[in-house]
């Protein structure tokens, strides 16, 4: 018998009585690390590209792809545009210090074969661009796309492809950067890879009826409580922790999204496979914890090689930079370092005030001051709604008529 | 007892009702006309253990203090809001002469509560330096002042 509950994933009712002898957590426990959960929950929500913010792109990426479908230029007449990355797959996250949000887009010609340069390809998107009064200002050139500024909104990331005719699960070919050939790629691919990750269910060891009790105390307690996607939230967490991290260090060395993305997903899938946990936040501590053990390593003449494949083509190695600036490498071991560090103390923190303190120092003051505040807010309207109550051994509650009712009250004083 | 208005408890009525509320870690002693009672307070899981200790003397007003941990040394120098008395700190709870409080309450469904609700707050101040639980100042020269140096913030 399984269950879908938002904050506990699933539930798996054990007939094998010799099981029962694991201990599970406390009920403290539990509704702390629900907390904890949905604090982080919350600043993903304020760190990722809104709902109207979404509907805005995906508007203007659509008017930019019929402008290059309907040229008369043979070489992009009935060019297709999709997202590919972060918001293709849900894990956008707000750069830091800076107000637009980086969409990447794949403009695919379906009936361009190798023998068409990147160069003279991206050179047609970018003639044909610039021939538009609305993109000519706002167009910018970088060496594997091109890009269009909506300041204040987000930058729109432009990337020729062809299709890979070598590859039989319907790849892509996209520019290699600074050299002149194409190299594979498969973003439809990827999504699919991703979210075929995303949906995997983790196993929560409860019995049915500690399940029910904390469920309800759980439930109880001002919202969110629990992650909406542990992947992606696991992939924002890791990305916005590197972001911080590489704000004071050097800021090429940082490891890119891809590869922390593809890391987390293969993580994710594997620690839903195999183990079981208590709470979700158990859950993500792992997959952070295991994302290294998804680094290929190999020894070629006498030098340590990384790879991280992408599972949906042949030949695009993730990581293939490590293997010519071994600081790449050691920057990646020594964040992953940082961030299992990081997150797993959040457990022993007590206080409103150090759990927001910590998670500002290494998620950014910012969002995280927003999530504190969302949840002093729910409180407060609780409190004014009359639903605030003192339940003992959980605290305040905003979501159950029982225990102490919380009366309506002045704080009086200095 | 007076046949005007509603009945006022005894000290030992109260008592009896704190005894019954299963608050944890909780304890007390009952005098005649007196009593103190001990609980453990956590406004949040994420919340820290607060030790609270309610005062009350028949016909007085219940006095509330947190005796552990030390607020003062967590506000690291910034004064304390909503309180009577720096340290131990009594915290200021309801609005005198409102009826928010009278001797017909159950401290169990007031002061308690209430306790609870200051220490979340308390520690919301501590990261915004804002109290957000709303409330009253009773009027001082320095208020705003004060006002102004509370608001520092983050951002």
């Amino acid at each position: 018998m399984s269950f879908f509950v938002p904050w506990l994933i699933s539930f798996t009712e054990r007939d094998d009585k010799e099981i029962v002898m694991i201990e599970t957590m406390s009920v403290q426990s539990v509704l702390k690390r629900a907390q904890i959960a949905g604090i982080l929950e919350r600043t993903c929500q304020e760190l990722e590209l809104t709902e109207a913010q979404f509907e805005l792109a995906k508007n203007r990426y659509e008017t930019a792809g019929v402008w290059l479908a309907e040229s008369d230029e043979p070489l992009i007449r009935g060019a297709e545009i999709y997202p590919q990355g972060s918001m293709s797959l849900g894990t956008t996250v707000k750069p830091l210090g800076r107000k637009e949000h980086d969409l990447d887009l794949v403009s695919l010609l379906r009936h361009l074969v190798r023998s068409v340069s990147p160069a003279s390809l991206k050179r047609a998107i970018g003639e044909r661009l610039r021939a538009n009064g609305h993109y000519r200002d706002i167009l910018e050139e970088k060496p594997r796309c091109w890009r269009l500024v909506y300041a204040n909104e987000f930058h729109l990331d432009i990337t020729p492809s062809i299709p890979n005719l070598a590859c039989g699960r319907g790849g892509e070919l996209v520019p290699e950067k600074n050299r002149p050939e194409w190299k594979p790629s498969n973003p439809k691919g990827y999504r699919i890879w991703f979210e075929q990750r995303a949906q995997l269910k983790p196993r929560i060891r409860l019995t049915e009826a500690e399940f029910a009790k904390m469920r309800a105390q759980v439930e109880a307690l001002p919202e969110p409580t629990a992650f909406k996607g542990l992947l992606r939230r696991t992939v924002q967490i890791c990305k916005r922790h590197r972001d911080v991290r590489f704000s004071t260090r050097e800021s090429r060395l940082a490891p890119i999204s891809i590869v922390l993305t593809t890391l987390a997903a293969k993580s994710y899938a594997y620690c839903a496979t195999h183990f079981s946990y208590d709470t979700e936040l158990d859950v993500f501590l792992d997959v952070v914890r295991y994302m290294p053990a998804f680094v290929e390593r190999r020894m070629v003449d006498g030098h340590e090689r990384y790879y991280v494949w992408n599972e949906t083509t042949e030949g695009e190695n993730f990581a293939e930079k490590w293997n010519a600036d071994p600081r790449l490498a050691e920057a990646f071991f020594a964040w992953h370092k940082a961030a299992v560090t990081d997150f797993e103390q959040l457990v022993l923190l007590a206080g409103l005030d150090q759990m927001g303190r910590e998670l500002g120092r290494f998620l950014g003051e910012i969002p995280v001051n927003r999530a504190i505040n969302a949840l002093t807010q729910a409180v407060s309207a609780a409190r004014t709604g009359g639903r605030l109550s003192v339940v003992a051994g959980v605290g305040l509650t905003t979501g159950t008529p029982a225990g102490m009712p919380v009366r309506s009250n002045t704080f009086f004083g200095r | 007892m007076r046949s005007d208005g509603p009945r006022r408890l005894t000290a030992a009525q109260q008592y009896a009702s704190l005894q019954t509320a299963r608050l944890s870690g909780a304890h007390g002693s009952l005098r005649i006309g007196r009593l103190t009672w001990e609980f453990e307070a956590q406004p949040l899981p994420i919340s820290r253990l607060y030790r609270v200790r309610v005062q009350y003397r028949q016909g007085a007003t219940p006095d509330a203090l947190v005796i552990a941990p030390d607020l003062e040394a967590l506000a690291d120098g910034r004064d304390l809001p909503h309180v009577y008395q720096q340290r131990p700190t009594r915290i200021c709870l309801y609005m005198p002469g409102t009826g928010e409080w009278r001797p017909d309450k159950r401290i169990v469904d007031t002061i308690v509560p209430w306790a609870v609700l200051w220490l979340f707050y308390f520690e919301d101040w501590l990261i915004t330096g804002e109290w957000s639980g709303g409330g009253e100042h009773p009027k001082v020269k320095d208020d705003a002042k004060k006002n102004s140096r509370d608001r520092r913030r983050r951002d």
